[in-house]
């Protein structure tokens, strides 16, 4: 294996850390929801394996040690599992929607299986599979190119705009009762216009590592506001059996933390990427 | 009829969330009332047993339903439900007439005082009752099918199904107050919930019920 | 002195129950009985407690009587149907006609908030045309206020109550957006809504008072279904939690335990103040304006026991209809079983419902609307469903009752036609204050009886195309009341004006379920505070002109 930058080598941390976090939050989030669904369909349980494996390979690439972690055939075979048990998952999340009487009315959109949610396993798997192929030095899957970093770039800004919209659902749900949860609706939009349009561009921003540094901290604020929301039912943690699952799902908002991390890794080689143009 | 709900007592949960202190209160002052009554004589409380008992049996194999307390409470308190049938007597007064008049027309049916009548026998007196096929004058005073419809069978189905024993029979989640339920779908369960005999798949209902807290 | 709110008043000293927090008070402006307060109220119910925040946030001086105790759900509501019974009017009423009503439970309150503490919460408006429906549709009164003025006062009550409803209603003209989102459906409401699509009608999450976000002090319903007997988390938005905390932050005066006997009238003819019972002592407060609210049968009751040398047939009764047309609502259900596991005990009892029926004028043999909603009985009431209803006792009852999660059903909320024959009169006897105690006459008419066959029929239709078996129909129950000082654009022919003025005496007033000339399809609670809202506009500007 050729020796990398120094930037490249975190930029490529960056993107399975993101991995890796994206992984945790749907590693609870679905153990959580699928319990509350009492694991009625043994697949419920394909969501949780997935996310664990994916944990376990995205994160030794982030840690510090990243030239130790394997590329053996396992990380492809896991990385490729989540990105499809994702996908698989949305056609059954919609499927569960659209089982309900009313089919696709807002009120089974609102307490049915969450469509979106799968989609952030599928992103894991992606991101995961993205950081494989940089520190493998070629960079590439198949024809696309990764190395300039757009297309993670790209991937990333459509995630965050996919996991504003569930927030933007479900929030409205809960009728926007906190001021509070209009910011998730706010700011990582802005964060994935921008790195959009940094992608086409093919200019990384400053305003760009700004936003979504912010997007990232957002996401672990949104721990502490849905963990005071759980307080607020009836009950609060003490009757956690109930209000965990009541109230506000705790795991879900690192899902935008998880993203921005790795839209700074591909702007980080977007950077690189344009020092060694303009060396050339 | 086997139980539908085996192992299943609403009681478990007494001191897990479902219940709050209010709650625990009532229910522990109902299960430790006192089964006498001054306001029925001796022969009126034991008509007043074997019509609660056929009316509604006890269940099988559970702790047994105070019934017969709750009313004689009701009773000795003449505590009037906000209305009453403008042909029939306030509370107490309808039933020390309506036992009385049973009684009577068990002595005339079998020449035996009701409390002593074997269950068909009951049985065919209450049935009288209810489909105003009594045959006594007495009965002028208090119209049997009103005195069934408007004040025996009320005040007996509901000192029964106050009892947390009927709640655990017929499968009711019980008190629920802070908690209340999470899975309102059909065929979901919370784990606080009874489980239903043969609904088990993996884990037999008896043993979910008894894990229910 | 005993801490029991049931014996001794708690709203006195200077201060409140804080009904938010555990043995918690709020402070509370006080008034001498000798004070001539600018409206003395009857009553803290639906039209009562929501006129006391209107008029005292307007800058009256307000007094509000209830006869019940002023209670703390949080710390003193159990899950439990017979002790909860402490929130119903059980005062002795005598009930005859051809169709006896059965009273206490689910048509009356004695509590600081009244019937609200331990109504369903259902929200519902009335359709526009049930405003009108002598000159719209051809039978009954028209309301002498329009619709539109009503469905603003709607909108004012749904965003003060903060009801959770559906983002779209799917029948009348448009209306706002709900405060909040709907609930979620159990598995009765989905029941209701697979029927309906089955039949190719519609159906919507009903509107409820129950907050589905947290609101305030308000926590998040967690569907515990024991609404019918008082929430113990405060979610629902009753009368109690809702209005009286912003009357008495308002300086409006709460009396709990005080049951008004007797309305006085001056020389002059207008009303000097009221006579109550409180710690076991009559009392007498003045008062500029009375307003009575207490509900279709105390209102009357209290009119007709305030007879004096100038008004022999009772106060405001120069029309004669105080006491008359009184009106339930038709509250028919139809039952059946299915292999699903159901526990309709899960959720407020009514998430679904279809107000098809009220927006349908065609199809019919009758007059008038019904909605029907899903049904989630506690076992006491559903026990003496299937022993009235079905005639079972004995094992054929204990076995029934052990298939109650698989129960299902449908109820309606129904339209009856007012009638002079059904009435509220005074008794010889006399209950526990020295008061005469009503007498309630009741028939259906014949147009109830058609309503209710078809309503019967077509719900029973809809639980079976959901393959529902064992259908039944429970034919005797009946909901709410409401008439018996009906209001009308002409003194002849009704007791208090569009502003719930009485045509008689001016400074007497009367704003709750008994001025309505008509009941419409649908529960009346949302209408009566709107019309409360209403009239403390009117009251507003009528003050404003030097009118009262």
């Amino acid at each position: 294996m050729a020796q990398k930058n120094k930037e490249e080598a975190l930029a490529v941390r960056l993107v399975a850390g993101g991995a890796t976090v994206l992984a945790v939050s749907v590693l609870s989030d679905s153990g959580m929801e699928h319990y509350r669904g009492s694991f009625r369909d043994p697949a419920m349980v394909l969501p949780l394996l997935s996310s664990a494996a994916s944990i376990g390979f995205n994160a030794r690439r982030a840690g510090a040690h990243p030239e130790r972690a394997p590329d053996s055939e396992g990380t492809e075979i896991s990385h490729l599992i989540s990105t499809s048990i994702g996908i698989i998952g949305f056609g059954f999340h919609a499927y569960n929607v659209l089982k309900r009487p009313g089919g696709m009315r807002l009120v089974n959109l609102f307490y049915g299986a969450p469509v979106g949610a799968p989609v952030a396993l599928t992103l894991a798997g992606a991101l995961g599979k993205t950081a494989d192929a940089l520190s493998r030095n070629n960079g590439m899957i198949g024809p696309i190119d990764l190395k300039d970093g757009r297309v993670i770039a790209g991937v990333t800004s459509i995630g965050l705009v996919g996991t504003v919209a569930e927030a933007a659902l479900l929030h409205f749900r809960g009728a926007y009762h906190d001021p509070f949860m209009w910011l998730p609706i706010i700011v990582p939009p802005i964060a994935a216009v921008s790195l959009a349009r940094d992608a086409i561009d093919n200019v990384p921003r400053p305003v760009t590592t700004a936003l979504l540094g912010t997007t990232a901290a957002l996401g672990l604020i949104g721990v502490g506001f849905h963990a005071y929301g759980v307080a607020r039912n009836m009950g609060g943690w003490k009757n956690w059996r109930q209000n965990l699952l009541a109230g506000p799902p705790v795991p879900t908002p690192p899902a935008f933390t998880g993203l921005a991390i790795a839209g700074l890794g591909a702007l980080l080689l977007m950077r690189t990427a344009k020092k060694k143009r303009s060396h050339a | 009829m086997p139980d539908r709900f085996p192992d299943y007592d609403v009681l478990a949960k007494r001191t897990s969330p479902s219940w709050n202190d209010k709650t625990r209160e009532v229910i522990d002052q109902r299960l430790s009332m006192p089964e006498s009554c001054d306001a029925l004589t001796e022969q009126q409380q034991a008509t007043l047993r074997l019509v609660i008992d056929r009316v509604v049996p006890q269940p099988e194999d559970r702790a047994s339903v105070n019934a017969f307390a709750l009313l004689a409470a009701k009773i000795a308190a003449n505590k009037s439900d906000g209305f009453r049938h403008h042909r029939l007597p306030p509370v107490r007064e309808a039933w020390q007439r309506g036992l009385d008049a049973i009684d009577a027309e068990a002595k005339a049916h079998f020449d035996t005082p009701f409390a002593q009548l074997d269950a068909a026998q009951a049985d065919a007196i209450l049935s009288m009752v209810q489909q105003e096929k009594v045959t006594l004058a007495q009965w002028a005073d208090i119209p049997a099918e009103l005195f069934w419809s408007w004040r025996l069978i009320p005040d007996i189905v509901s000192a029964y199904y106050a009892h947390p024993s009927a709640w655990s029979a017929m499968g009711f989640g019980g008190p629920a107050s802070p908690r209340g339920y999470v899975r309102l779908q059909k065929n979901r369960r919370d784990p606080w919930e009874a489980a239903e005999a043969d609904s088990g798949i993996l884990i037999s209902a008896k043993r979910k019920n008894r894990h229910v807290v | 002195m005993s801490s029991d709110p049931q014996e001794n008043p708690r709203a006195r000293d200077g201060r409140a129950p804080d009904v938010f927090t555990p043995g918690g008070w709020v402070p509370m402006r006080e008034h001498d009985d000798a004070d001539e307060v600018d409206f003395a109220i009857v009553g803290t119910g639906a039209g009562g407690g929501t006129l006391a925040c209107k008029l005292a946030e307007a800058g009256f001086s307000v007094v509000a009587f209830d006869a019940g105790p002023y209670w703390r759900p949080l710390e003193e509501f159990a899950s439990d149907e017979t002790h909860q019974e402490k929130l119903f009017w059980t005062d002795q009423r005598i009930v005859d006609g051809n169709n006896p009503i059965k009273m206490g439970s689910n048509n009356s309150g004695k509590a600081v908030g009244g019937s609200t503490v331990h109504f369903a919460m259902v929200s519902l408006r009335m359709r526009p045309e049930h405003f009108a429906t002598r000159s719209k549709l051809g039978y009954a009164v028209d309301w002498p206020i329009d619709w539109q003025e009503m469905w603003k006062y709607y909108a004012q009550v749904e965003q003060a109550l903060h009801i959770a409803g559906p983002v779209n209603y799917p029948w009348g003209p448009h209306r706002p957006r709900y405060p909040l989102r709907p609930h979620p459906l159990n598995a009765a409401a989905e029941y209701l809504a697979r029927g309906a699509e089955a039949l190719g009608t519609k159906w919507t999450e009903t509107p409820l008072a129950t907050v589905s976000a947290p609101i305030g002090k308000s926590h998040p319903c967690v569907y515990r279904g024991f609404c019918v007997t008082g929430c113990t988390t405060n979610a629902k938005q009753s009368v109690l939690t809702a209005w009286l905390p912003r009357a008495l932050k308002a300086g409006a005066e709460i009396r709990d335990l005080a049951m008004v006997g007797r309305i006085e009238t001056g020389k002059d003819g207008r009303v000097t103040g009221l006579h109550y019972i409180r710690n076991g002592q009559w009392r007498f407060q003045k008062a500029k304006n009375v307003i009575v609210a207490g509900y279709a049968i105390e209102t009357p009751r209290l009119l007709l026991n305030s007879a004096c040398d100038r008004f022999p047939d009772g106060l405001a009764n120069s029309s004669g209809l105080v006491g008359k047309n009184l009106m339930v609502q038709l509250n028919q259900a139809a039952w059946g079983q299915v292999k699903d596991d159901v526990r309709s005990y899960k959720g407020p009892p009514s998430l679904a419902v279809s107000e098809h029926w009220n927006y349908t004028d065609t199809g019919k043999d009758y007059d008038g609307g019904w909605s029907y909603m899903s049904q989630g009985p506690l076992p006491i009431t559903w026990a003496k469903s299937l022993a009235g209803g079905r005639g079972l006792w004995g094992q054929a009852l204990i076995d029934e009752m052990a298939r109650n999660n698989h129960s299902v059903g449908l109820k309606m909320v129904g339209e009856c036609m007012p009638d002079e024959n059904n009435r509220v009169t005074l008794a010889d006897e006399k209950d526990q204050y020295g008061l005469p105690i009503t007498r309630i006459t009741y028939a259906l008419t014949d147009n109830d009886k058609r309503m209710r066959d078809h309503a019967v029929r077509f719900m029973r239709d809809s639980l079976q195309a959901t393959g529902a078996t064992e259908c039944w129909e429970e034919m005797d129950d009946t909901c709410h009341l409401n008439g018996t000082a009906r209001m009308g654009d002409d003194p002849a022919t009704s007791v208090v004006n569009a502003d719930c003025r009485s045509w008689d005496i001016p400074n007497l007033w009367v704003c709750d379920g008994s001025v309505f000339p008509t009941v419409g399809g649908v529960n009346p609670s949302l209408t009566i505070q709107a019309l409360a809202c209403r009239t403390a506009d009117r009251i507003k500007a009528m003050a404003a002109r030097g009118e009262l």
